[in-house]
């Protein structure tokens, strides 16, 4: 990664401004869980099993727009393409996915 | 679907109709089916609406009593000159048609919008209408129309259905507006705000980041905030993610599970990025794709990052400042800056005449 992990709480609407708590640090890696029920269902399912490294961390929000509650702690997850297409690869995927379905490796 | 990529350019001329078509047919479903419709359901079914104050509106509308319609077209046209001109049409460039459907598209969505409730009004829950439409329960979902046949009868058919729902969406309005849940005040100053939205938004903020690198720190940190010193509205907009564009990091946006997308600062997204081609694929190959699909070439030393809108984050890239601008205006640089540049297909280039 040639920009360095970040910590920017969320601020927009529906922040929550108490204590930022991650389980996982920026620069951790951590692996996609197979399945996590009753979780945020929007993780591609390209990414499971896969692992990566946090590369920021944005709290957690209130249901904004079309969510049903608050979800768990947001990341953004730097993966290698390598990783995903199984071909040599320089480049990465940036996706952002919530606490559960992370897991320390 | 692969030839359909190789067809595709950088540019803004239109080389596979059937894809166009196709993308048409199937945003118009969506915006009916999910958006428009469910609306509609979810006030007669709450009994905002009755169903035969939407019928009363109705019969209105066919006689003179009904005053000018709240939405034009934004060509210009009517209905009717179109229907008593029909054969013209053999003549005229596949493409202008086209163009002029995906014109008509927009208008449609955009009305949409306009005759949003006001929730002051009525204890509005979004989720109300996404179960209308069946995002949780299949049983509401709308049946979806059958769209085939030629080239011709597919056109001609999104031509009658865009007028169609037009029409539904227009009495749905003027009920609305007659039942005293929209006032004219409510859609005047949407509509100025539409009209001052979309991708020239995102070219000011890049233009104004290019000038003051305090602003751009701003923008990075929380672009949310850093939005409303330029006067932009964020729309549904949660939290903005900046990826800035360096000499050895280029980003790429998609949303591989729909199409998120920073409305608020590039306007609608474009046909592609909503295209399975585009999602799958630049997650697999970003390089390649960028490559094949847009003609972009990122030098080897260059690192692509793809962000993936997963979440509430929605991405836009923050492309590089052109060499040669120097001492160029904020409003010139802004002409410069393309939706393509800002989802990083492309770069922005100064365009010598």
């Amino acid at each position: 990664m040639s920009s360095e992990p970040k910590n920017t709480p969320w601020s927009g609407p529906g922040a929550r401004k108490e204590g930022l708590e991650h389980r996982f640090k920026a620069g951790e890696r951590v692996r996609v869980r197979m399945s996590s029920t009753g979780a945020n269902p929007r993780t591609p399912t390209y990414l499971l099993g896969k692992t990566g490294m946090i590369a920021e961390l944005h709290g957690a929000t209130y249901a904004p727009h079309d969510h049903r509650g608050v979800y768990p702690y947001l990341y953004t997850v730097a993966f290698d393409v390598s990783e995903i297409s199984g071909k040599a690869s320089k480049d990465k995927i940036l996706v952002d996915l919530t606490e559960e379905w992370l897991e320390p490796v | 679907m692969l030839n359909m990529i190789e067809q595709v350019s950088s540019d803004t001329q239109m080389k596979d109709f059937e894809a166009h078509v196709t993308a048409l047919e199937a945003d118009l479903e969506y915006w009916r089916a999910k958006r428009c419709e469910p609306h509609v359901l979810h006030f007669v079914r709450r009994n905002f609406l009755p169903l035969h104050a939407l019928f009363a509106t109705a019969a209105r509308m066919g006689t003179d009593g009904a005053g000018k319609p709240i939405f034009i077209r934004s060509d210009g046209k009517t209905g009717e000159e179109e229907h008593n001109h029909e054969h013209d049409h053999k003549h005229e460039e596949l493409e202008e048609r086209i163009r002029s459907l995906e014109d008509r598209l927009d208008d449609y969505v955009r009305a949409i919008a306009l005759s949003a409730t006001d929730p002051g009004k009525v204890d509005f829950v979004i989720d109300d209408s996404r179960k209308e439409s069946g995002a949780y329960d299949p049983f509401f979902k709308l049946t979806k129309r059958a769209h085939g046949g030629s080239l011709e009868e597919r056109i001609a058919q999104l031509d009658r259905e865009l007028k169609q729902n037009m029409q539904v969406l227009e009495t749905f309005t003027r009920c609305l507006m007659e039942n005293g849940l929209l006032t004219e005040e409510t859609i005047a100053k949407r509509r100025a705000q539409q009209e001052n939205n979309g991708a020239k938004n995102g070219a000011r903020v890049v233009a104004r980041a290019w000038v003051d690198p305090d602003f751009k720190e701003r923008l990075i940190a929380n672009g949310r905030e850093a939005m409303r010193e330029l006067d932009i509205p964020p729309g549904l907009l949660a939290k903005l993610g900046v990826a800035e564009n360096t000499d050895s990091v280029h980003n790429v946006v998609v949303c591989t599970l729909c199409s998120c997308y920073p409305r608020a600062l590039a306007g609608d997204p474009p046909w592609w990025y909503r295209h399975d081609s585009y999602k799958q694929q630049i997650v697999q190959d970003p390089r390649g794709l960028l490559g094949k699909m847009f003609g972009l070439k990122v030098p080897e030393e260059v690192t692509i990052q793809v962000h993936d809108s997963t979440a509430d984050l929605r991405w836009i890239v923050l492309p590089q400042r052109p060499a040669g601008t120097e001492g160029w205006s904020e409003e010139e640089l802004a002409e410069l800056v393309t939706i393509e540049s800002m989802v990083g297909v492309s770069k922005p280039v100064i365009r010598r005449e």
